[in-house]
């Protein structure tokens, strides 16, 4: 492993809030408002796009996703993703929401020396939210979920409150959502999230041709993607369709290739779309170690999962469930590639 | 009503003032491009001031603005899904489009069909 790299391991944060007048919510956030929190946490917005549902963001440092009552933001390198929290709470103040859930995430760091407070260890982490938390939110458990590889463990912290419940009684039982990090992805593979010198393109037209040269472009045809390359290498791009998102984010140097996707699903879709995304995943980056997190109310999923990497040439290593409560299973799974 | 004019940049608010400046537009032969926006979107609040600075920079460019929510029917004849979408077009058809908070890419697409009608004159 390389002294020092890029950190490709993200951080992820997902905040719900309820109010009275849910209908723009968050979206009305100012951009100057945005890009101050953003500052904070030490990334910028590359590229951006909305749809009738939500506002999508790439960052300098992967990506940040605004519903009406919703934000998820995750960031990869050494950024300090959790001081974000405070000046959100304090924003959504201003327009009537209150938070009624939190959910930290985050997987191994392969540099965890180099991350700077608070992401210095999971138990700081988990002090510097529990202090900025509402006290509403009594719902809580924090949970490291080991695996058997010592490169990969899952680290979940959850916060909820009543009102989420109240608000969201329908809805939690149908979504979930899929975390997927990646290492030692195939060098071949890999090669193509790297640019050619003066290419000539924006960062956006390098970042189309990779989604196209990829297949990345097919793990979701009915998408709508904005993409974009980073120089002189690496690649992020958020998809949108209808109100539900997926994210892409690639740091191909070798030594210490990464790549994470994430998508939302619900249970009542065709069982084998889940299947199909995560077989095109697979094929996409080809690693050798992989790791796939679901947060739902049900366990029905696992299995599903599991079958649609294990087809593909990878073999499930470990599992690991844990119930957060009112926030659902978190059900971690990891996989090696068969020739190792 | 004719739209406001906000030096080259010009909102149209009703379907008349609409296809007014189409009209108008495609008569001239000038490029014209068309920014459909959302009051609720906050990508499209990071490409307004941008938009402003390129109509006033840009005489020889036509730009026109159309909010989602005001011109539903044009947004939704026209496939408008992603906001901001903006439309580039030439003698009354579509040429371009670049969807999406993408400065660099507005503003090479632009050139592009610019220094098009420069050689084909």
């Amino acid at each position: 492993m390389a002294e020092s790299g890029f950190e490709g391991f993200e951080k992820r944060l997902e905040l719900h809030f309820s109010g009275d007048d849910p209908i723009t919510g968050l979206r009305q956030i100012e951009f100057e408002t945005l890009e101050e929190i953003l500052n904070a946490v030490q990334c910028t917005v590359v590229s951006s796009v909305g749809n009738h549902y939500f506002d999508s963001y790439v960052l300098s440092e992967s990506s940040l996703f605004v519903y009406p009552t919703k934000i998820i933001i995750k960031t990869c390198g050494t950024t300090q993703l959790l001081k974000s929290v405070r000046p959100f709470l304090d924003y959504a103040c201003t327009i009537g929401l209150s938070l009624s859930r939190c959910m930290y995430t985050r997987g191994n760091f392969i540099f965890p020396k180099a991350q700077p407070y608070p992401h210095t260890s999971f138990k700081e982490e988990v002090i510097y939210l529990e202090e900025i938390l509402p006290e509403n939110l009594f719902y809580k458990k924090a949970s490291v979920m080991p695996s058997k590889l010592p490169s990969h463990a899952w680290h979940v912290f959850s916060a909820v409150g009543q009102s989420y419940l109240i608000d969201n009684a329908h809805d939690h039982d149908q979504l979930f959502t899929i975390e997927v990090c990646m290492t030692e992805l195939d060098c071949l593979l890999a090669k193509k999230f790297f640019r050619r010198h003066n290419d000539g393109k924006t960062s956006d037209s390098a970042g189309e041709e990779m989604t196209l040269m990829t297949g990345i472009c097919d793990i979701n045809p009915n998408a709508h993607i904005c993409d974009f390359a980073f120089d002189p290498c690496g690649y992020s791009m958020n998809g949108l369709d209808g109100d539900r998102y997926s994210t892409i984010h690639v740091t191909p140097e070798d030594g210490f290739s990464y790549a994470s996707f994430e998508c939302v699903g619900s249970v009542y879709d065709d069982c084998r779309k889940i299947s199909e995304v995560l077989k095109k995943v697979v094929q996409v980056f080809r690693p050798g170690t992989m790791s796939v997190s679901t947060t739902s109310a049900s366990h029905e999923l696992r299995t599903r999962v599991a079958n649609a990497v294990e087809q593909q040439g990878m073999k499930c290593r470990s599992c690991t469930v844990d119930e957060f409560p009112a926030a659902g299973n978190v059900v971690f799974q990891t996989f090696t590639n068969r020739r190792k | 009503m004719a739209g406001v004019e906000e030096g080259q940049l010009i909102s149209c608010h009703t379907i008349e003032a609409w296809e007014e400046q189409l009209q108008k537009g495609n008569n001239s032969n000038k490029l014209i491009v068309v920014d459909f926006t959302a009051s609720w979107c906050g990508p499209c609040r990071v490409m307004a001031p941008y938009l402003a600075e390129l109509a006033k920079k840009l005489p020889s460019v036509t730009f026109l603005k159309v909010d989602v929510d005001e011109l539903q029917s044009v947004a939704a004849d026209w496939a408008v899904e992603a906001m901001p979408t903006f439309m580039f077009l030439k003698e009354g058809k579509i040429v371009d489009k670049v969807v999406g908070s993408r400065k660099e890419e507005l503003q090479q697409t632009i050139t592009k069909h610019l220094s098009g009608s420069t050689s084909a004159a």
